[in-house]
């Protein structure tokens, strides 16, 4: 196991595992939470087939605290770049190749529920809370809350979400598409874990990926191009299953 | 009206309502000549002013169990061009006219109704995730199963159930492959409305007379409502 800046990683089965560890809310350090080069590397491993991020203990994270962003505003480092390092962050989770899923249970609060939502699969506990809180702060979401929220919620919902800052139980979470799964408490990190083996265990990386680069277009590009690109990532995978089949298959 | 002309589909015209059928019984697989021929009937249909609707379903107990892997796998291997590594350069044509068929399909200014009955997996799940409106049986039976023998839908099928389902809902049912109910395809917001299975065909021809008249694919949420609710 290795620890940085409060978060841990480690490797069971296939699986990567990204713990936040600063029980008890879990508060994130800085908006990069993890340094982005430490995540690039512990994500390059070639035979990961998925990630579970979860936090220590009780809860999942209740985000930054906003008292140490603003003292940081007048730091030598813009705050704009501060925050840019955060986005990075997630994006780089967002377009792993392979699947992420966040195991939350307890408080998963602004930047928390900012690294939830730049997930590909949210499972949470019965008593699990979401909110955005910033607003009661005067700010807003920093790290793509905003733009993630409502991709999966719908503005309507989004919008009385962010702008009320209000808490929610994970079963208007549910609702409101903000996550996919709820379990009870004690079985959220086992049953994330277990999904995600049992979604990758007989698939190979190839394929896996193609899924994955699949729903990154899917996101990312227009309809036409996210069909162009599946459809030249189905003849790549087709080929080589030709191939193998006819038992001529090149290196 | 019967529009021949077509060995794989059935296309008939009544009162302005196109009705559609796979027909490479039993299961109405999409072989090669099913593809071609459907992307001349879409053509022959737009450049139609007589279809006001269009239904589309499969011939007898199936919708379709979509495409024909074997024949297609062989295919892609004698037509795909390769760089000197066997690594793929440019796609073939007929397959990214299967894609561009499904595109041209969406964008159809009629609506378009996918009425399913028994088996619609891979590629037939995403003709029917193509047409603006899916009516099922209780019975019907959907899935992806491409990633089970090594392989991922590739009509846009993963973008489209990343639309209509959620991004986690695409990923595990892509990856898993497995076949689900008409109950969970409801669930999943795939299917609009499960009808008795003898009711089917006169229900989804009843919405597109209703829908024809002012359809505009924008409003398809408050037709579903409207007619389903």
């Amino acid at each position: 196991m290795e620890t940085i800046n409060k978060i841990s990683w480690e490797i069971r089965n296939d699986i990567g595992i990204i713990t936040l560890v600063n029980p008890p809310e879990n508060y994130l350090v800085q908006p990069e939470f993890v340094p982005i080069e430490t995540l690039k590397k512990w994500t390059s491993y070639d035979y990961l087939k998925g990630i579970m991020i979860c936090g220590a203990g009780k809860h999942f994270s209740g985000g930054g605290k906003l008292e140490n962003l603003f003292k940081m505003i007048g730091d030598k480092e813009p705050i704009s770049e501060t925050m840019g390092k955060g986005k990075a962050v997630l994006e780089h989770l967002e377009n792993l190749d392979i699947p992420v899923v966040a195991a939350i249970q307890g408080i998963c609060f602004g930047g928390g529920l900012e690294i939830a939502l730049a997930s590909h699969i949210r499972v949470c506990s019965e008593n699990a809370l979401f909110a955005f809180p910033e607003i009661n702060q005067g700010i807003i979401p920093g790290l793509g809350g905003t733009v993630r929220c409502p991709a999966k919620t719908g503005f309507p919902k989004a919008i009385k979400f962010i702008m009320s800052g209000d808490m929610i139980n994970a079963e208007d979470a549910m609702e409101m598409r903000l996550v996919d799964f709820i379990v009870s408490k004690q079985k959220v990190f086992d049953f994330s874990f277990t999904f995600l083996q049992k979604l990758t265990r007989d698939r190979p990386l190839p394929v896996i990926n193609a899924v994955m680069k699949a729903l990154k277009n899917a996101r990312s590009l227009s309809p036409e191009e996210a069909m162009k690109e599946e459809t030249r990532m189905f003849c790549e995978l087709a080929l080589a299953e030709a191939k193998r089949r006819n038992g001529s298959s090149e290196s | 009206m019967n529009i021949p002309g077509y060995s794989t589909i059935l296309l008939q015209i009544d009162e302005g309502i196109g009705r559609l059928e796979l027909n490479t019984p039993p299961s109405n697989t999409m072989t090669m000549k099913f593809f071609t021929e459907f992307s001349s009937v879409l053509e022959f249909i737009s450049n139609s002013q007589e279809f006001k609707a269009l239904v589309i379903t499969g011939h007898g107990r199936h919708y379709s169990s979509g495409a024909d892997v074997p024949v297609l796998l062989k295919e892609i291997l004698e037509k795909t061009k390769t760089d000197e590594h066997g690594r793929l350069t440019v796609v073939p044509d007929f397959l990214s006219n299967n894609y561009r068929s499904l595109l041209m399909l969406e964008s159809f200014s009629i609506p378009v109704i996918s009425a399913i009955r028994g088996v619609c997996l891979g590629s037939a799940l995403e003709l029917a995730l193509f047409s603006h409106f899916r009516l099922c049986g209780e019975d019907a039976v959907f899935g992806l199963p491409e990633a089970s023998f090594n392989l991922v839908p590739g009509l846009g099928g993963i973008y489209k159930l990343a639309c209509i389902s959620g991004e986690a809902l695409a990923l595990e049912r892509v990856l898993k492959g497995s076949t689900f109910t008409a109950e969970d395809a409801l669930k999943y917001k795939i299917i609009d409305k499960i009808v008795p299975k003898k009711a089917l065909m006169p229900t989804a021809f009843n919405f597109a007379r209703e829908v024809m008249q002012d359809f505009r694919v924008e409003k398809r949420g408050l037709y579903i409502k409207k007619y389903f609710s």
